[in-house]
């Protein structure tokens, strides 16, 4: 029993952090507008988002909104809610962003309007942690367009740059139109139950008249989760947006933007539309097929890649196939708890290791060795404990017992075979071993094939190298640490099932 | 007389697919984000028409916050199609193409 209670509000503290911080910067930037003192916007920002880390990281073991404490926190009528899960995802998305925060420092030195820069990034993490909390219609999309109207500033911030701009366009495109079909297909499902509120849906769909009008809603629904979460059909935007925005933004868009996209769907198709009771759409099977095709598209189309970042581009596409296993595998069989929580787990290792793989392109891009596999060659030679990070968030990407992506990978497995769904297994051992091949092409570039001419690496940057250094660890630690991070997921997921 | 609730349905099925057929056919920026408001406004229309139908206000006040929201992201898009059209000397969307899979 803890001396002092919070009120209920407080539970939101992470995002008001995020927030003010966000505003901090816009005001130092209003009153210097000419500053370039980036070693202080980078504080400023490292602080807010370790103070949101922090905070999270309080609630969650202090058991805030979860069921040995007073369960799910409500607010606001019931639109946001604080939970295990929301907690669990907040806390991913604080950790991305302190790592993009810290790379970013030395990544962006000798760039105008840092200051924005970093304020935008506050806002977008302020919407995804929002994303997390959303328990109606109306505050998911809210949540949703300020988790992505930041993110298409930020992948255009290189205005100068005709790749980053090429890429801004296209992910705002695919964004506008993705959330315009999100958004027509909520006024559907309010037209066919009369209310946002996910648990109001819930109790309005069983006896709705409307049957073809909420199908086509949730339909459209599932469109505006698989733009934010680049999976097949929407995500032609994923490779563009991943190669042509600067690196750090890439790791940030990649892990905590596609983790936010997932828990709303989780909480979405839980929640308002449990599988029991809406006979309009069987969105288990509409998964299956997403999931499969996800996968193969992203990890064939990896295969195929010249450059390195486009190639981890793609892998994410590929590894949204994956966690939508999670969703995939609900059938009346399956133990759902732990279906759901192997993916919220994969997203957490994928967090740390992906984060990891884009910030060790940001160094290559820093060095300015290029983009092609080819140009990584020998650079074990310059820089071994860089390459020693990146080949650790390789091999974990791919599945081998490196790093936690073997065991959440393994999980993901259990999960399927769970739910008996043979096809999603089967998928995700081929996938898996297709990802090998092109992972350990850009291994084989670093340690095995000689330099070529005239490499040579001047500056070894600190933020970048203790970015890349944390999450290396991390990955390496969530080895070992899985049994307690499944075990939280676990429980976070019961409470939604 | 009150008009059936399925009639607005109906033009705001209309309205959508007009917004869509603009944004598969045009290659003009502007001309899809004219269309991308459309489909956002056919949303509007059900959740204004559906709002009166069920006599709460929930749609109705939601209508509001897409409209900002509609508005907020023509903001962000004109900006980006400024850099656009600095960068690229045209706006139309198919000529940004240095990036190819």
């Amino acid at each position: 029993m803890a001396a002092v209670s919070l009120p209920a509000w407080a539970a939101l503290a992470p995002m008001a952090v995020f927030a003010l911080t966000a505003l901090v910067l816009f005001v130092y930037d209003a009153v210097e507008p000419e500053s370039h003192n980036s070693a202080l916007l980078a504080g400023i920002s490292l602080v807010g988002s370790l103070l949101a880390l922090g905070i999270t990281g309080w609630y969650l073991v202090a058991g805030t909104g979860q069921p040995r404490r007073n369960g799910a926190i409500e607010l606001f009528g019931g639109n946001l809610v604080v939970d295990g899960m929301s907690l669990f995802f907040t806390a991913l998305i604080a950790s991305v962003v302190t790592l993009v925060v810290l790379a970013s420092y030395d990544y962006l030195q000798g760039h105008d309007y840092q200051a924005e820069f970093y304020s935008l990034a506050m806002l977008a993490a302020t919407g995804m942690a929002m994303m997390s909390t959303a328990n109606s219609l109306a505050t998911a999309f809210v949540s949703l367009e300020l988790a992505s109207l930041p993110s298409y500033a930020l992948v255009a911030y290189l205005k100068h740059n005709r790749g980053s701009v090429e890429a801004g366009l296209k992910y705002f495109l695919v964004g506008a139109l993705s959330s315009a079909i999100f958004a027509y297909g909520i006024s559907l499902v309010y037209a066919a139950t009369g209310s946002l509120q996910f648990d109001a849906v819930a109790g309005a769909i069983a006896d709705t008249s409307l049957v073809g009008v909420l199908g086509l809603g949730v339909v459209m629904v599932i469109g505006g989760f698989a733009f934010k979460t680049a999976s097949v059909p929407f995500h032609f935007w994923a490779p563009e947006a991943y190669e042509g925005a600067v690196a750090p933004i890439s790791g940030f868009l990649s892990s905590a933007s596609k983790a936010a996209g997932f828990v709303l769907a989780f909480r979405v198709f839980l929640t308002a539309f449990p599988i029991d009771v809406i006979g309009a759409v069987d969105w288990v099977v509409a998964f299956q097929v997403l999931a499969v095709a996800t996968m193969t598209v992203g990890n064939f189309a990896a295969l195929k890649q010249e450059k390195v970042k486009r190639m981890l581009a793609y892998s994410s596409v590929g590894h949204a196939g994956y966690v939508l296993i999670a969703l995939a595998a609900l059938t009346d069989g399956a133990n759902h708890s732990f279906v759901l929580g192997s993916g919220m787990a994969h997203l957490l290792v994928y967090a740390f290791m992906n984060t990891g793989a884009f910030l060790f392109i940001a160094l290559a891009e820093h060095w300015e060795v290029g983009r092609t596999f080819e140009d990584f060659n020998g650079l074990a030679t310059e820089a071994p404990f860089a390459c020693a990070a990146m080949s650790v968030f390789l091999f974990s990407l791919a599945g081998l017992p490196l790093g936690g992506g073997f065991f959440s990978k393994f999980y993901l497995l259990m999960a399927s075979i769970n739910g008996g769904v043979a096809i999603l297994a089967a998928a995700l051992i081929v996938n898996s071993a297709v990802s090998l091949y092109y992972y350990s092409r850009v291994v084989k570039a670093m340690w095995i094939e000689e330099p070529n001419g005239d490499l040579e690496i001047e500056s070894y940057p600190t933020g970048l190298y203790a970015a890349i250094a944390i999450a290396a660890v991390m990955t390496v630690l969530l080895l070992p640490a899985f049994g307690p991070v499944a075990e939280t997921a676990n429980m976070a997921a019961e409470m939604l099932v | 007389m009150t008009v059936p609730v399925q009639f607005y349905l109906l033009l705001s099925a209309v309205v959508f697919c007009t917004g869509l057929f603009g944004i598969l056919v045009r290659r003009n920026a502007l001309i899809f984000l004219m269309s991308v408001e459309l489909m956002l406004n056919a949303g509007n229309i059900n959740l204004v028409a559906f709002s009166h139908y069920y006599g709460n206000l929930t749609g109705q006040v939601f209508a509001l916050f897409t409209m900002a929201l509609a508005a907020a992201e023509v903001a962000i898009g004109i900006g980006i199609i400024l850099v656009l059209y600095r960068n690229f000397e045209d706006i139309d969307v198919t000529k940004a193409t240095t990036m190819r899979w």
